[in-house]
């Protein structure tokens, strides 16, 4: 029996239903996020990430978007089932999210303090004074200097903002929090402050976390699970060790092949070649097949489905190509 | 190997413009609003051929005076006995060639001094845009009452005192435009590309504020005509006779309680004329914003 | 053996003037690149990479120092002047989103740098000649009369290279040409440019924030931090062996995509970067540095020698 399940997300489908076209964002996607478990969600633009995130909040832009079918368990409550009194009380309480970029996130006429405090307020039952207080200890924790309560957030930098963000998302210490990109709009030096802040907030809290992103780097550095998706699939889901050290997803090698990080200077880049299929126009079967060096004609014809890899308990692929065992990846250093 | 010419006529895509068409066309107010005024500048360009300026329109006939609407007369007859359709159709066209001249010619001055504002900016702009202050807090119909007055009431004229509201309003739009896009990364590839500076504002600046000034083009036009309205009712614009609606609806004045119609239906024109230039313009702003759409 | 120099860069300093004093964007920077080389400046927001690289290409007046292209002295040209050197310095923008005029088909803005230097006549040549660059850059025919918003970041910043490669130039400026994209298209792009500096011998100059695509992509790297060099070496030695504390920081700041190997141990800087209006006269990077002594206040450090062809600006080796 698997641990206690934070978020449990079961067959999850989101359409965007626009007047030109049906956008399939999201067709169908199981994850599931243990206590004190953190999974990286990797994908690149269009993959279905940030709306999947979105659905957990039930916040998805309705017109146009359209949770078409699917469960959200958080702690065992389906979200789609709750009330919007429920949704409120859940929001910001049980989960809480911190997006991509800092600089919008925060209300340019309210001192960050009052900010803070204002969510502690409605959700703690706290008065003013009190939800004030416990603003400062926030800032404290995310390494802030509690003499700037009083600031506005045009008075921080971008680091400092999105450390502000993430005091506000951990104010009523929630059971799960979302991270969409927190430091893609930061520089390298401040991404690693920021990553490193966060990796101890969330050990020292004890929370769960899903990690938005496209860098495989910052995966590594946070993340012990992985899900890889693509077009609104998940392709490939495991450990981290699981994904990285024995990928068996071929869009997941193209990913890591893609990244300029590991090679040497003069080496060709083995990108991906063509690119993301439009989610209103999916390919029949496989999404990534048009792409894929390794597709196969029976690769078009059904949608692979996850399965264990090796009947391991936590790594799962989706790719028809193993339905030869005799199938390896090219760059496969792992004779599992 | 395949020639440029015909690859290229392989792949001919439609223009913006017929993409902004498309749109527009999904759009039932915008084209009521464009239906009205179609049939508007129809029945005013024909109205010299289907009546006789000096008999139906300006000539009096006083034993026919202040008869109603009716079969003989579609919107009646005024105090002197003139056919009011004959007269508000001819109208339309004194409040379309105003309306359109002014703010025509507003435009391209405009034009001009907003580009030129917006895209210097110091003290280009200051002066501008200061001279250009000091026209707006003077109310519209002041500026026009000042300089018909100084002119003389003519079509023209009123014209020119109309135009200079429209250019001051033209020169805002175009500048805060000219603003936002100057500092637009494509802006800078042009100078790289080695353009000289009157080209990139005439290619690559001024058509991208395209749609601002044409959604202002249409809202102003009806303002316009009001404004040009309001000078003829106040007897300084279009001179007796012409059946301009203004005039028409200040000759209705005296007879507001005996024989109403001679005032609502001047206005009505105007009403409609302008609501259908709103719808237009509406309608226009969200064709050329893809962004909008729902 | 030398190559020969293209562009020479002496001494430039750009300040903005700002209501809170002068900004000093880009101080005393210079460098020289050899025909047919990259070199990459690295360095953070604000660090005055960009405006380097526009101040080059006299996008921006530099307000002191020395830009020598070709042998000739550019300082001074006025927009005019510039003009027909527009042929030969060329520029690849971040974004390919805002750095190209959405009313124009990507015939226009491909064949616009064409006809703009009469390159050309007929309108039969531009167009095959239009055509031909598409398919340098990687861009189907079909493409040719659609605008740019119908395109993905992949395909306009191809769009945005083919308006590069027009006139022929010897010299492109890259700011940032791959940070707006996806990883699997970045990989597109970089082989596309490298493919291109081969085969048409081009200079590059190679602006990012991120080491691990200079590292792929430059012979010579640069450093730069509140404006100025900190550190300035062949590739190869930069990265083998760093020497600045902040290029030292940088470099561990990556996150690598390594799980469970061996992985290099943090070196987090504190704080962030200053603002670099009314800058004192010692080190810059002294308030976030660990080994700062006492000697750094001692004047702002200039770049000096450590071993050949490496250059680092640091009072403390």
């Amino acid at each position: 029996m698997a641990d206690e399940l934070v978020l449990d997300i079961k067959n999850l489908v989101v359409h965007y239903e626009t007047e030109d076209a049906d956008v399939h964002a999201v067709n169908g996607i199981d994850i599931a996020i243990g206590k004190k478990r953190t999974l990286g969600l990797v994908g690149e633009t269009g993959a279905g990430k940030t709306t999947t995130a979105l659905s957990i909040l039930n916040l998805v832009p309705n017109p146009p978007g359209v949770i078409k079918s699917g469960e959200i368990y958080l702690e065992g409550k389906n979200v789609l089932e709750m009330t919007p009194a429920e949704l409120e009380k859940m929001r910001g309480n049980d989960v809480a999210m911190i997006f991509q970029d800092p600089m919008t996130a925060l209300n340019p006429v309210m001192t960050v303090g009052d900010q803070i405090g204002e969510s502690i307020a409605i959700h703690q039952n706290l008065s003013k004074k009190e939800a004030f207080e416990k603003a400062k200890e926030m800032l404290k924790m995310v390494g802030i200097a509690e003499s700037r309560v009083h600031d506005y957030p045009h008075q921080f930098s971008g680091g400092m903002k999105q450390r502000v963000v993430i005091a506000i998302a951990l104010a009523c210490s929630p059971q799960l929090l979302i991270a969409d990109e927190p430091t893609t709009a930061l520089d390298v030096t401040i991404q690693a402050q920021v990553l490193e802040l966060m990796k101890q907030l969330i050990r020292d809290k004890e929370m769960s976390m899903l990690m938005i992103t496209h860098d495989l780097g910052v995966v590594a550095e946070v993340c012990e699970d992985v899900a890889v998706m693509y077009a609104g699939r998940i392709v490939e889901k495991g450990t981290a060790d699981d994904v990285f050290n024995h990928m068996r997803h071929p869009y997941t090698e193209g990913l890591f092949d893609s990244l300029p990080n590991l090679k040497q200077r003069g080496e060709e880049l083995v990108p991906i070649k063509g690119l993301m299929p439009d989610p209103s126009d999916l390919p029949p079967g496989c999404a990534f097949a048009p792409r894929c060096p390794y597709a196969s004609e029976s690769c078009t014809k059904a949608v692979p489905e996850l399965t264990a890899v090796d009947g391991s308990a936590t790594h799962f692929v989706a790719c028809s190509a193993y339905n030869n065992p005799e199938f390896k990846l090219r760059g496969s250093k792992d004779g599992r | 190997m395949t020639q440029a010419g015909d690859i290229k006529k392989q792949y001919k895509k439609r223009t913006l413009f017929q993409e902004t068409w498309r749109r527009l066309v999904k759009n039932r107010g915008a084209m009521l609003g464009l239906a009205f005024l179609v049939l508007l500048v129809v029945a005013a360009a024909l109205s010299p051929v289907i009546f006789d300026y000096e008999k139906d329109v300006i000539g009096q006939n006083m034993q026919d005076r202040l008869m109603g609407p009716g079969a003989a007369h579609w919107f009646g007859t005024d105090e002197y006995g003139r056919d009011l359709f004959a007269r508000v159709i001819y109208g339309a066209r004194y409040s379309l060639i105003i309306g359109v001249g002014s703010v025509l010619l507003g435009l391209v001055v405009g034009t001009i001094l907003g580009s030129q504002a917006g895209f210097h900016g110091g003290v280009v702009d200051s002066i501008i845009m200061r001279g250009i202050d000091i026209f707006y807090s003077i109310p519209n119909i002041m500026t026009a009452v000042v300089i018909v007055s100084l002119l003389g009431p003519s079509t023209v004229n009123l014209m020119i005192a109309l135009a200079f509201s429209c250019a001051s309003s033209f020169a805002r739009i175009v500048r805060a435009s000219v603003m936002t896009i100057r500092d637009q990364e494509y802006v800078e590839s042009s100078y790289a590309m080695g353009l000289p500076t009157w080209k990139i504002i005439v290619k690559h600046i001024l058509p991208n504020c395209l749609s601002p000034i044409i959604v202002q083009i249409t809202l102003l036009i009806g303002t316009t005509i009001i404004s040009a309205s309001s000078l003829s009712f106040l007897g300084i614009g279009v001179p007796a006779p012409a059946p301009e609606w203004g005039a028409l609806l200040s000759a209705g004045r005296s007879h507001i309680r005996d024989a109403s119609y001679m005032c609502i239906i001047p206005g009505l024109a105007i009403m409609f004329t302008v609501l259908a230039l709103n719808l237009l313009g509406d309608g226009l702003r969200d064709a050329l914003d893809p962004k909008l759409k729902k | 053996m030398a190559g020969k120099t293209i562009l020479e860069v002496q001494n430039l300093t750009k300040f903005f003037n700002t209501p809170g004093g002068q900004l000093h964007a880009v101080d005393g920077v210079s460098f020289t690149i050899e025909e047919g080389k990259t070199l990459g400046i690295v360095g953070e927001s604000g660090c005055g990479k960009s405006t380097t690289g526009r101040t080059i290409l006299k996008l921006l007046e530099p307000t002191g120092g020395k830009i020598l292209f070709d042998g000739q002295d550019i300082t001074g040209y006025s927009r005019k002047q510039m003009r027909p050197l527009r042929q030969e310095m060329q520029m690849v923008f971040q974004d390919p989103f805002s750095s190209l005029d959405p009313r124009q088909t990507v015939m226009q803005l491909i064949s616009e740098p064409i006809i703009e230097h009469k390159l050309l006549r007929s309108k039969k040549d531009i167009e095959e000649r239009t055509l031909e660059l598409m398919r340098t850059v990687g861009l189907a025919d079909r493409y040719m009369n659609v605008y740019p918003h119908e395109l993905d970041g992949g395909r306009r910043q191809r769009i945005g290279i083919a308006r590069a490669l027009a006139v022929n130039p010897k010299l492109i400026v890259c700011d940032e040409p791959v940070s707006a994209l996806d990883v699997s298209i970045q990989a597109q792009i970089l082989n596309l440019l490298k493919k291109l500096q081969a085969d048409l011998g081009l200079t590059y100059i190679f602006i990012t924030h991120d080491l691990s695509v200079v590292k792929y992509f430059s012979d010579d790297i640069a450093v730069m931090y509140l404006g100025q060099m900190v550190e300035k070496a062949p590739s190869d030695i930069l990265f083998k062996n760093p020497i600045h504390p902040y290029t030292k920081a940088l470099l561990s700041a990556i996150p690598l995509p390594i799980v469970g190997g061996e992985k290099p141990v943090r070196q987090l800087i504190r704080g962030e970067i200053t603002s670099p209006v009314n800058l004192p006269d010692e080190c810059r990077f002294m308030k976030r540095c660990d080994c700062a002594e006492e000697r750094c206040k001692n004047g702002n450090p200039q770049l000096r020698e450590i071993e050949p062809n490496h250059f680092v600006a640091c009072s403390c080796v």
